[in-house]
């Protein structure tokens, strides 16, 4: 009795003992992620499957995202430089805005609010009415076929949707610039292309993929540890988009001061 | 089945043209920033490099050629540029060539700018380094910004002193400013100024307008001016003058000689002149010879009567009549 009430007695206080317990769960989570991502059997056809999902289905989203976000800073951004005669430098900033932060922490919070909520949604309904249970009874590995190909999915379409947005997003500009600037499409894209390097493109590839192994894991762990009936699934949906966008931000953060220690070398 | 399938093939497509837009991105880069084109290492040894960084821009002739590769610092506080330049451009570059340190625009990115070189030397080559020239410190500038500035405040103050003289009416300028009579004085100064600018005006209008004259073709002075033959022939007519000048001086030496001589009474054409004695006894000596002429004219006019000249008077009267008388 004595042995019982030491162990529900907290270790530092209720509050803080959860939430390192969530960092451990969460550790053990990726963890295993990566000794089932590595480990046969394969579920391609569930990947590729969610790659539809996640990639193909949002991509009208994005992309009308894209295009306004470029249309929408480019005009935002010409009375500040028209103040100091250099619209001409529109290209020029847009392309740096969109390539290093604007495409990859756009289509990262939109991908996290559509597809993040609807894999943390997806797995809580399944873990509350427990047909995550009844595969583990039928022999069927759940994380690998729920977790595993979910995570990929993300990790491999969001670096796509990326590609698509900042595409998108520059021929927004480009519309933009022409009109107010008659910029023809070749000058546009000289100048874009003369403003950015390659550490600009692959440190936002390799951002877009950690956004999207963040958006698959944290909707995963939080639909595949929710409880507590519909009201979980829901708070399971709501605390993946919330706990995705925080993280973005916080990687979003960590990624700059690193790109810029690296291009200060 | 059908529909997985065709579920792949969209997110084979997806993939591939998300996957085509990454590689034409970096290859259009790689393109516009010269990464996959042929280049040789130049390099360039600056006191200050003024911030420049490892991917700024290189430009010859106001075309970008390449990139800045390495900065290294070199000697005791020198840095060391080395340059990637395009192959196709060395050529162009030759081993005289210098490089300086510019900016693209007025505020923009920092770049190298080759410049210079002549065809007498061959083109650069690979690890060749180029002579470095330090741009305008803007340091240096504000330095000397600083000393105008602080000239410009004792301008100032000077300024202020004067123009407080002057608001208190001292000096010419301040008693002009302030004193009506001097101001009405002045002003008519102006005005007799102005007119004898008006006056001197027109004097050189017609100054001009007689120049103008002189220089017209056939004038003297033109012809003074321009005619060559002439300046040689006055030089010779100078020349003469010269001669016959000297030539007048030893006359006139000579005459004076003779002057001189003249004046001396010892000489005869002296005692001629200079003794009044001897011309007192030429006087008479002519008055004789006069009256001597006259009885020798009797002498001979009373001889056309005698005998033997007479027939000889008689003939010699016949003849003139003869004469007369033709």
């Amino acid at each position: 009795m004595a042995e019982e009430s030491e162990d529900k007695k907290p270790l530092l206080s209720k509050k803080i003992d959860k939430f390192f317990t969530g960092l451990a769960d969460a550790w053990n989570f990726v963890r295993r992620f990566f000794q089932e991502v590595l480990l046969p059997p394969y579920e391609f056809k569930e990947v590729i499957h969610q790659c539809y999902r996640i990639g193909v289905e949002s991509l009208p989203l994005i992309s009308l995202t894209g295009f306004i976000v470029g249309i929408v800073f480019t005009n935002q951004s010409r009375p500040s430089l028209s103040e100091f005669g250099a619209t001409s430098w529109l290209p020029a900033l847009i392309s740096i805005a969109v390539v290093r932060a604007m495409g990859p922490l756009v289509t990262a919070l939109i991908a996290a609010g559509k597809v993040g909520s609807s894999i943390g949604a997806e797995i809580g309904s399944m873990k509350v009415t427990e047909q995550i249970d009844a595969m583990e009874v039928s022999a069927t590995n759940p994380f690998k076929f729920l977790v595993v190909t979910r995570v990929l999915a993300t990790t491999f379409m969001i670096p796509m949707l990326v590609m698509y947005t900042d595409f998108v997003a520059l021929m927004g500009s480009f519309i933009n610039v022409n009109k107010n600037e008659l910029v023809s499409l070749s000058t546009f894209f000289v100048q874009v292309f003369d403003s950015i390097t390659f550490l600009d493109v692959f440190s936002s590839v390799i951002k877009s993929v950690v956004f999207g192994f963040t958006i698959g894991i944290v909707g995963c762990y939080k639909g595949y540890n929710s409880s507590k009936g519909t009201e979980g699934v829901g708070r399971a949906a709501n605390s993946a988009v919330v706990m995705s966008m925080f993280l973005i931000f916080i990687e979003e953060l960590l990624a700059l001061q690193i790109v810029n220690a690296i291009r200060g070398m | 089945m059908r529909g997985e399938n065709k579920r792949s093939v969209i997110v084979g497509i997806f993939v591939f043209i998300g996957i085509a837009i990454l590689v034409a991105g970096i290859l259009t880069l790689g393109g516009q920033q010269k990464k996959f084109v042929k280049a040789i290492h130049l390099k360039a040894v600056f006191d200050d490099i003024g911030g420049l960084q490892t991917g700024n821009n290189i430009w010859f002739s106001g075309v970008k050629i390449g990139t800045v590769r390495k900065i290294n610092f070199y000697g005791d506080s020198q840095v060391e540029v080395e340059m990637n330049v395009e192959e196709s451009v060395s050529e162009f570059i030759r081993k005289n060539s210098k490089a300086t340190i510019s900016s693209d625009g007025l505020i923009g990115n920092k770049i190298i700018v080759i410049y210079g070189g002549s065809t007498d030397y061959p083109p650069v080559q690979e690890g060749d380094r180029l002579e470095a020239v330090m741009p305008l410190d803007t340091d240096q500038m504000m330095e000397t910004l600083q000393v105008n500035n602080a000239n410009l405040v004792e301008i100032t103050a000077d300024l202020k002193v004067l123009t407080g003289k002057l608001a208190a009416g001292e000096g010419i300028v301040g008693a002009v400013m302030t004193d009506s009579t001097l101001a009405i004085r002045f002003k008519q100064i102006v005005a007799n100024l102005d007119r004898a600018s008006a006056n001197s005006n027109r004097m050189l209008a017609e100054l001009n307008t007689f120049a103008g004259k002189l220089n017209k073709e056939g004038n003297l002075f033109n012809d003074l001016a321009t005619d060559t033959e002439i300046a040689d022939e006055l030089r010779s007519t100078i020349a003469s003058f010269k001669a016959s000048a000297e030539n007048t001086q030893q006359l006139t030496k000579k005459l004076e000689e003779i002057s001189s001589k003249l004046d001396d009474p010892n000489s005869a054409l002296g005692t001629m002149l200079n003794d009044p004695a001897f011309a007192e006894s030429l006087k008479s000596t002519l008055q004789n010879t006069d009256s001597a002429t006259f009885n020798l004219n009797r002498g001979l006019e009373a001889l056309e009567y005698t005998w033997p000249f007479r027939k000889g008077f008689k003939r010699k009267a016949k003849e003139e009549e003869k004469v007369s008388g033709n």
